[in-house]
């Protein structure tokens, strides 16, 4: 049987979870803003090599400020997550260190992404330095709406899982 | 009874559905949807792929809230319940979409709202730190261009006063009012963007409004006939001629609206009137109106030459820097006024606005006007003859040459060097000086810091040596510190010779 992977994608609210789901998937993108309850969870198979495949899983959850209080059931047997933050909003990686911690003591010992997702608005020169600068390690950034660094991204990912597996 | 409607509202709302281990439907109740016996739950939504780890997990109970199961639209909410039986899974699927539904209305206001909230607040930082940008980079700019600036009309000063032929002579007027202008350019940019970043404090004193007014008069009367204008001067006898206010700033004020009254006034007469609103205790309140015969302002550009940079006809060449209308707008605004127009096309325009400030009653008056004559007093030139031992501490050689010049032309000075303010100190103890000008921007120590050396030495004859500072970072705030570190006096580059030799003889004994 084909294996399949569940992936938890985390985050502030409004950060572009369900964006980066929705490109990833359908390839599609839309500037409205529709709160994800919950959670809305989607099937992607992808192609790792010519005669390898596996079924992501995608548990596209509810945003929140407060880490701490996701539901410890929708974390039941994840093999990878996928933290992103908006690098528009401070507020949604002031405490990216801290978030983090929490997100590994809740799923342990998994491959662990980070994302600034939004890119398309603020200039590439900017970007990398106040990162830097606040002592941000980032796996990537990604713009929903342009499609941009989302597919390297859940590759990336998949790769991992199956080297792990 | 309530069998039935049990029956209507619970039980048509949740499903039960068993599965095996591998997750193949045993039985279900199709309350909620349809899963056929014999058929795989995996395929049904992916949310039932994670069945594996629930039977793996050590809970025998696990609940899952708010899922999801219609892939495309929020049509069915639910609440799983996965209980672990001997030989599988029971699972308890709740029906909750409306009352999630109306969750999720809520959540989305609150979201929208908080998310808002910051972009805006980050928006009105990042448009503050701009504008602070923006004027701190023009204000050093300004700062930096004064030093060379001063060099130039100093030296220009020296050659005007070497033979020249004509055409030299010519070209030295040309270059000195250029450079003049550039000066009142520069020091017009640098109140602009000192008004526009709070920097600009008022300097609020007693002062004589009849003898601002006199300046005025005299200043204007001239210009005014140079160009075949009529001026007028109108005051309201009730306005006392005493009052409270920042008398260069409401100078700045009245000559920015008088130069331009007369630069768009080809023909006619330009006046100033000060009107009498009322008095309420020992507070005024009256108008400033500068009135012209000029072309008049277009209704459309009534609302924009109050902005920075604009000039009503840019084709124009008069002199100017179009900044007069900003500056007088931001001033009034820091005086707890405004500046008010009225005009009419081919006739002319009014520029008014209305100012409460305070005056002094009558006793307090009498003392104060000692005191500003004493101020005014001229002071006494040296007698022939006498010569003064001066110590210029200055780094910039144009600078130390021009003031060498213009002081020994006085024939009252000795005047000796020092270029680094590390070096003043052993000049002063080895020498006795009469006085030190000094640039407080050194190598090495600055020129504040040295005065307050200075005025700490245990020595009388050294302590008390008068200072008068120069200086190109002409803030109040500077000025300040700068006497308070014990100078006498400040000067701001670029100067005046008159004003600086004036200052020097005030403070020799
Ligand atoms: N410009 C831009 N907008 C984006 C991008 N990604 C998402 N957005 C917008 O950001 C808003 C929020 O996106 P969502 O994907 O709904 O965010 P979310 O993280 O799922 O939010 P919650 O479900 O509330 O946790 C939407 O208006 C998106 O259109 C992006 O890469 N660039
Ligand atoms: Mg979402």
């Amino acid at each position: 049987m084909q294996s399949s992977k569940k992936i938890v994608v985390l985050g502030h609210f409004g950060v572009g979870k369900t964006s980066l789901i929705r490109r990833f998937v359908t390839d599609t993108f839309s500037d409205n803003y529709k709160v994800t309850i919950g959670v809305h969870i989607t099937k992607k198979v992808v192609e790792i090599s010519p005669d390898d495949t596996i079924s992501l899983i995608l548990w596209d959850l509810e945003g929140t400020d407060d880490i701490e209080s996701i539901r410890n059931a929708y974390l039941l047997g994840t093999h990878g997550v996928v933290f992103v933050f908006d690098i528009t909003r401070p507020s949604t990686f002031q405490h990216l260190n801290n978030d983090l911690k929490i997100v590994s003591s809740k799923i342990p010992n998994v491959p662990f992404l980070v994302v600034g997702n939004k890119t398309d608005l603020v200039a590439p020169s900017e970007l990398k330095s106040v990162f830097d600068e606040n002592n941000i390690s980032v796996d990537f950034f990604t713009s929903a709406k342009t499609g941009d660094a989302v597919n390297d991204l859940f590759s990336k990912l998949a790769n991992q899982l199956v080297s792990d597996a | 009874m309530l069998e039935k409607y049990r029956e209507q509202y619970i039980n048509r709302s949740i499903q039960f559905t068993f599965v095996d281990q591998k997750g193949i439907v045993v039985e279900s109740d199709e309350v909620l949807f349809e899963l056929k016996t014999g058929s795989s739950i995996y395929e049904f939504h992916p949310f039932f792929e994670s069945l594996g780890a629930i039977l793996e997990s050590p809970e025998e109970e696990i609940s899952f809230h708010c899922v999801h199961l219609s892939l495309e639209e929020d049509l069915l909410i639910t609440d799983i319940k996965a209980l672990k039986k001997t030989d599988g899974l029971l699972l308890i699927i709740y029906d909750l979409t409306q009352h999630y539904n109306s969750y999720q209305l809520a959540t989305q206001a609150r979201n929208e709202s908080i998310i808002k909230t910051e972009l805006t607040v980050i928006k009105n930082l990042e448009l503050e730190e701009r504008e602070l940008f923006k004027n701190r980079f023009i204000q050093n700019f300004s700062h930096e261009l004064r030093n060379p600036l001063t060099s130039i009309i100093s030296i220009a000063k020296i050659i005007g006063d070497t033979e020249l032929n004509g055409g030299q002579k010519k070209m030295l007027d040309f270059l000195m009012e250029s450079s003049d202008n550039l000066k009142l350019l520069l020091e017009d940019i640098l109140s602009i963007s000192m008004i526009a970043s709070g920097k600009l404090k008022l300097d609020v004193k007693i002062f004589s409004l009849y003898q601002l007014l006199e300046l005025l008069e005299f200043t204007y009367s001239s210009k005014a006939r140079e160009k075949g204008l009529e001026f007028m001067l109108k005051r309201n006898s009730k306005i006392p001629e005493f009052i409270e206010g920042d008398r260069l700033r409401l100078f700045q004020v009245l000559t920015n609206l008088l130069d331009n009254a007369i630069k768009y006034s080809e023909s006619g007469k330009v006046s100033l009137e000060l009107l009498f609103n009322q008095k309420r205790a020992n507070r005024i309140s009256m108008r400033f109106q500068v009135t012209d015969t000029g072309a008049g302002i277009p209704e459309e550009s009534l609302t924009t030459i109050f902005e920075s940079f604009t000039r009503l006809r840019s084709s124009e060449k008069q002199g100017g820097t179009g900044l007069g209308l900003s500056i007088v707008n931001g001033l009034l605004e820091l005086m707890g006024s405004e500046i008010k127009v009225d005009s009419t096309l081919g006739e002319g325009s009014v520029f008014y606005f209305d100012i409460v400030l305070k005056y002094p009653l009558q006793l307090a008056s009498k003392s104060l006007l000692k005191v500003a004559d004493k101020k005014q007093a001229k002071i006494k030139k040296p007698k022939e003859g006498v010569r003064f031992k001066l110590l210029l501490v200055e780094d910039d050689l144009a600078i130390q040459t021009v003031l060498f010049k213009f002081l020994m032309n006085t024939k009252h000075f000795y005047v000796d060097f020092v270029d680094d303010g590390d070096q003043v100190m052993s000049k002063i103890v080895s020498e006795q000086y009469d006085i030190i000008l000094m640039d407080v921007k050194l190598p090495n120590t600055n020129g504040d810091e040295i005065t307050r050396q200075i005025r700490n030495f245990p020595f009388k004859n050294i302590k008390d040596i008068p200072i008068v500072g120069i200086t190109a970072n002409a803030y109040e705030e500077n000025i300040k510190s700068y006497l308070n570190a014990g100078m006498n006096a400040v000067l701001s580059k670029p100067f005046e010779e008159e004003l600086l030799i004036e200052t020097i003889y005030k403070f020799l004994k």
